[in-house]
């Protein structure tokens, strides 16, 4: 016969719950180009768990530290806490977390399974991504960059101050590590060449580095530069001298980053003159903001149309715009207003109105649109047989997320090349989350503002290269990090016909998610659900699981786990406590209890308490527990409703104590008002009180035998 | 719906004190809608229970679980046959429906209620419940404006209300709304207030004579052929 125990165990897990991952793809990972999990890793760091979030970021992302310091995060543009207050600050988070977890530690390795070398033109994050995946493979690979160092624009574009040169150069020795060949210094001007040497796939991935002109009288004149040459020439360690007073026209990042830099070089006025509104310009927000915090001016709806030089400097007419209506990119044209000219000085003028590829003749690919390469889209191959292409070089200036993109799909596809296999399509695609949050919802959640990242003061920024941006602190970090809505976790009814629609989910979702649709079925609709889990842990007919079943399941596996483990220390009495991983306990006044750092306290770290069922605590005190509590993070949780039906479920479990002669203080919940609140005392006073209670109930026990 | 109440731990824990084996049986319609008899409350119940064995140190018994959609009907029951193999005694959290149709679908086993059979009534909000028919088997609601003064007027008069109405509460309990004053604004919005003014002769309240019984089908001679 079983015992009661196993009995329960064989039923929990002869459930048919399938242990399925139901989750849909959140919109952060739908945008992002290397289709990172987002969701997962800021779930982490909310955690405090750095370590996992680390290795979360590297599992989908080549340079994370790269990426930490200069993506341009569209996957912040798509979060959908945008439509509650502000977007969740996820490259500080990301920035942080490689910080915290150590991304520098981290050793690459790679062997060699392979014979067929592969060249790689051009050392961009493209080419290194494409490099380090095809050394992953087990590919032979080599870079060939025309410039004396490794980095393509993250080495000549990017300015230091947003990229420290320490960390490109970490990652080109990793890859060095890895056992990637680099020709330095080395510009490829044909393919042929390449193959005659034994190379038997090619990537070319040059880049956009040939600044477009703006075709106006006088841009020869010494004095004017382009962009893209100027900021090469600073990165490279020049110290072009710009005089007085700087003009640099256009609105993109490659204008801010030029009037930056320009600043940094002792540059007394810098201007940007753009053509279009501050609300129009490409350029990011928060760089603009900076921008103007150094001090530079920028000259909206104003276009350079003749350069004179005379005297040392440069007479530049310039003429006043106004919007017009849209045109084909959807931002409205800007159109000159008639008799607006007037004339400026300037020692410099830069020009930053945009680059293209400047390919080869020799590599003879087909070109297409402003002189990209042209190749297919799913296999990046050219119109040569084993010659692949991408990056900036095909898709125009973009982003380093798309090269390195472009660079891991290369590597897969040479591979498939190389191979002689049909190109596969990517493994098959998560759903996608899908939707708005309605209105409704939105009244209901939680607005926290948005954490940023401290930043050096204009005054100390200007004065060098130093990064500007710092990392966050520990508990900011966290604290940030959970203002995530874990959109596509939520809640689905995984068994309809055993639903009774008692519509226990309608009434308690805190969000007014769970509605019936005509035909009388509960419908819990994905892109609303804030994936709390309360309906699942009330749902009298236990139907209900979220798409990631994880956090319940985790739950009991490390209930199981401790109560084992208690059991087997023999140390009496024990006491086990629920708390929530993601402040006290992640990092909060509870972290050091993890694992029995107080003798007797057996910890289960749950994902908010509100997941913890009034089964569990019987458990808990079934196996023994003389003392249960109940740790929520209080005043930080997400939502007002937790410790309500916290406290719901411990008086239900207080009934059955009591009727079994257990006193109902052995239950207790804590729940501090502010962050700082120090729970500590409390336990103790608690853990004191259980074992009074205990050495009183044996001595009862003593008496009565 | 059927709403129940799950009786005391002390209560079943008496019940099931001759049988070793028991089996709770939770029921997935009513009970599951009341909150006192369904998946949840099974497993509750049971952890509650093997809480109480440990706790009493001289525990015998041993619990599974199992829920079924309805225990009203024997059809729903025939799962049961294979789970009852070293069952000793069945503790069902079904209504005293459930509980009947099991006694009679499976003979030789000992079936014990696990929820008092409360009344026939609706969710007032999340947690509570509220009476609303009593199954008279003579229904007034069309004079009476929807509002049933059997169950919900404390003294069931049908000529309300009586003196004890004070500001819409009844007297016999501040917080209940009176049954009556209900029924007249309702009319009122109806503008039915003739029915007010009628007079509802005496009901006959003599025991109604059980078990009653409800035929939808109408009784049809076999071999009457073509009607
Ligand atoms: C000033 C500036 C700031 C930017 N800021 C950001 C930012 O903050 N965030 C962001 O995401 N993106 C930013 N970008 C864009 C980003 O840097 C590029 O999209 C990205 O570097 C493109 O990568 P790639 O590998 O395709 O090409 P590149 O990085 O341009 O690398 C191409 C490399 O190929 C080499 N090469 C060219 N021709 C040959 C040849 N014939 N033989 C050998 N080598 C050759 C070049 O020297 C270069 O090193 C910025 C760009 C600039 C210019
Ligand atoms: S998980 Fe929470 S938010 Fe989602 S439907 Fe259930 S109660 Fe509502």
């Amino acid at each position: 016969m079983h015992s009661p125990v196993s009995d329960a165990h064989n039923y929990r897990a002869n459930r048919t719950e399938k242990y399925l991952d139901h989750s849909l793809m959140p919109p952060c990972q739908a945008a992002c180009p290397l289709h990172m999990d987002v969701r997962g890793y800021v779930d982490l760091v909310a955690q405090g768990k750095i370590m996992e979030a680390l290795q979360s970021i590297r599992s989908g992302n080549p340079f994370p530290s790269i990426c930490a310091y200069v993506c341009t995060h569209p996957c912040e543009d798509a979060c959908r806490r945008c439509q509650v207050d502000k977007p969740v600050a996820i490259r500080a988070l990301k920035r942080f977390a490689v910080e915290f977890g150590g991304d520098r530690m981290v050793q690459a390795e790679a062997e060699t399974t392979q014979q067929e070398k592969v060249a790689i033109v051009g050392s961009g994050p493209a080419g290194m991504a494409c490099a380090y995946y095809l050394r992953k493979l087990g590919y032979p690979a080599t870079i060939f960059e025309a410039h004396s160092e490794m980095g393509g624009m993250l080495r000549v574009g990017i300015p230091q101050y947003r990229l420290p040169r320490q960390v490109l150069d970490t990652e080109v020795q990793r890859l060095t590590q890895m056992g990637v060949e680099i020709r330095l210094s080395t510009k490829v001007v044909s393919l042929d060449l390449l193959f005659d040497l034994g190379y038997k796939a090619i990537f070319i991935t040059i880049g956009a580095h040939q600044s477009l002109r703006m075709g106006i009288e006088g841009e020869e004149s010494p004095g004017v530069i382009d962009g893209a040459t100027f900021l090469r020439e600073v990165n490279l360690g020049l110290k072009p001298s710009l005089g007085e007073r700087v003009a640099v026209v256009g609105g993109g990042n490659v204008a801010i980053d030029a009037a930056r830099t320009a600043v940094r070089l002792g540059t007394k006025r810098v201007n940007i003159l753009y053509r279009r509104g501050r609300a129009e310009m490409p350029a990011d927000p928060e760089e603009v903001e900076q921008a103007l915090g150094e001090g530079i001016e920028i000259l909206f709806l104003v276009i350079p149309t003749r350069i004179k030089r005379g005297n040392g400097r440069l007479s530049v007419t310039c003429v006043r715009m106004e919007l017009g209506a849209p045109d084909a990119s959807s931002r409205r044209r800007p159109v000159p207003i008639k008799d607006s000219e007037f004339n400026e000085e300037f020692d410099t003028l830069i020009t930053a109105i945009g680059q293209a590829p400047q390919t080869p003749g020799g590599f003879d690919v087909r070109m297409g649109k402003g002189s990209t390469i042209q190749v297919d889209p799913t296999t990046l191959t050219t119109n040569r047989v084993g010659v692949f292409a991408g990056g900036d070089a095909v898709t125009g200036p973009a982003t380093v997320t798309e090269a390195l993109a472009a660079g891991r799909l290369a590597a897969s596809r040479i591979d498939d090349y190389l191979q002689h296999r049909y190109p596969v399509a990517g493994k098959a695609e998560r759903e996608k989350l899908v939707g708005d949050l309605l209105p409704e919802t939105i009244e209901m959640i939680r607005k926290i503002s948005r954490l940023e990242p401290p930043i050096l003061l204009p005054e100390a920024r200007v004065k060098d290269f130093e990064p500007v941006e710092l990392v966050y602190d520990w508990e900011t970090a966290t604290n940030e990090a959970r203002r995530c809505l874990r959109c596509g976790m939520g809640a689905e009814i995984l068994f309809q016909d055993k639903c009774a629609t008692c519509l226990t989910c309608l009434k308690v979702c805190p969000y007014h998610v769970p509605c019936l649709d005509a035909s009388g079925t509960i419908q819990i609709p994905a892109e609303q659900c804030q994936a709390c889990g309360i309906c699942v842990a009330e749902c009298p007919a236990k139907v209900i699981v979220l798409r990631k079943p994880y956090d319940r399941r985790s739950i009991n596996e490390e209930l199981d786990h401790i109560l084992k483990s208690a059991a087997e220390s023999k140390s009496k009495p024990f006491i086990v406590g629920f708390c929530c991983q993601y402040g006290l306990f992640g990092i909060g006044t509870l972290a050091n209890l993890w694992r029995g750092a107080k003798a007797g306290v057996w910890i289960v770290p749950v994902l908010c308490v509100a997941k913890v069922e009034a089964e569990q605590i019987l458990r808990a005190f079934e196996m023994g527990a003389e003392g249960v509590f109940i740790a929520g993070c209080g005043e930080q949780c997400s939502r007002e409703d937790t410790a309500f039906w916290v406290r719901q479920r411990v008086e239900k479990v207080r009934k059955v104590l009591a009727q079994v002669g257990f006193e109902t203080e052995r239950l207790q919940t804590f729940f501090p008002s502010t962050t700082n609140e120090d729970l500590a005392p409390e336990l103790d006073k608690f853990a004191e009180q259980i074992g009074r209670l205990y050495l009183a109930s044996a001595i009862m026990q003593e008496v009565k035998s | 719906m059927i709403v129940a109440e799950q009786k005391s731990l002390a209560e079943i824990r008496q019940m099931i004190t001759p049988y070793q084996r028991v089996l709770i049986l939770g029921c997935g319609t009513c009970m599951t809608v009341c909150n006192a008899g369904g998946e949840r409350e099974v497993s509750f119940l049971h952890n509650a229970l093997r809480l109480a064995e440990s706790r009493s140190g001289n525990g015998i018994h041993t619990f599974s679980e199992y829920t079924v959609k309805r225990q009203c009907d024997y059809e729903f029951l025939d799962s049961l046959v294979d789970k009852i193999g070293d069952v000793d005694a069945i503790l069902s959290l079904g209504c005293g429906i459930g509980v009947q149709a099991i006694a009679e679908r499976l003979p030789d086993l000992p079936v014990l209620p696990g929820v008092n059979t409360s009344f026939m009534g609706m969710a007032e909000e999340w947690g509570v419940w509220d009476e609303r028919c009593a199954a008279c088997g003579d229904c007034i609601l069309a004079e009476t404006g929807g509002i049933c003064p059997i169950t919900r007027c404390t003294k069931g008069i049908l000529n309300g209300p009586c003196a004890g109405t004070k500001n819409g509460k009844c007297e016999a309990n501040k917080d209940m709304d009176c049954a009556w004053i209900l029924i007249y604004k309702r009319l009122e919005r109806l503008g039915q207030l003739d029915k007010m003014r009628r007079y509802y002769p005496l009901r006959n309240f003599r025991t109604i004579p059980r078990p009653r019984r409800v035929a939808s089908k109408a009784s049809i001679d076999v071999g009457e052929g073509n009607g």
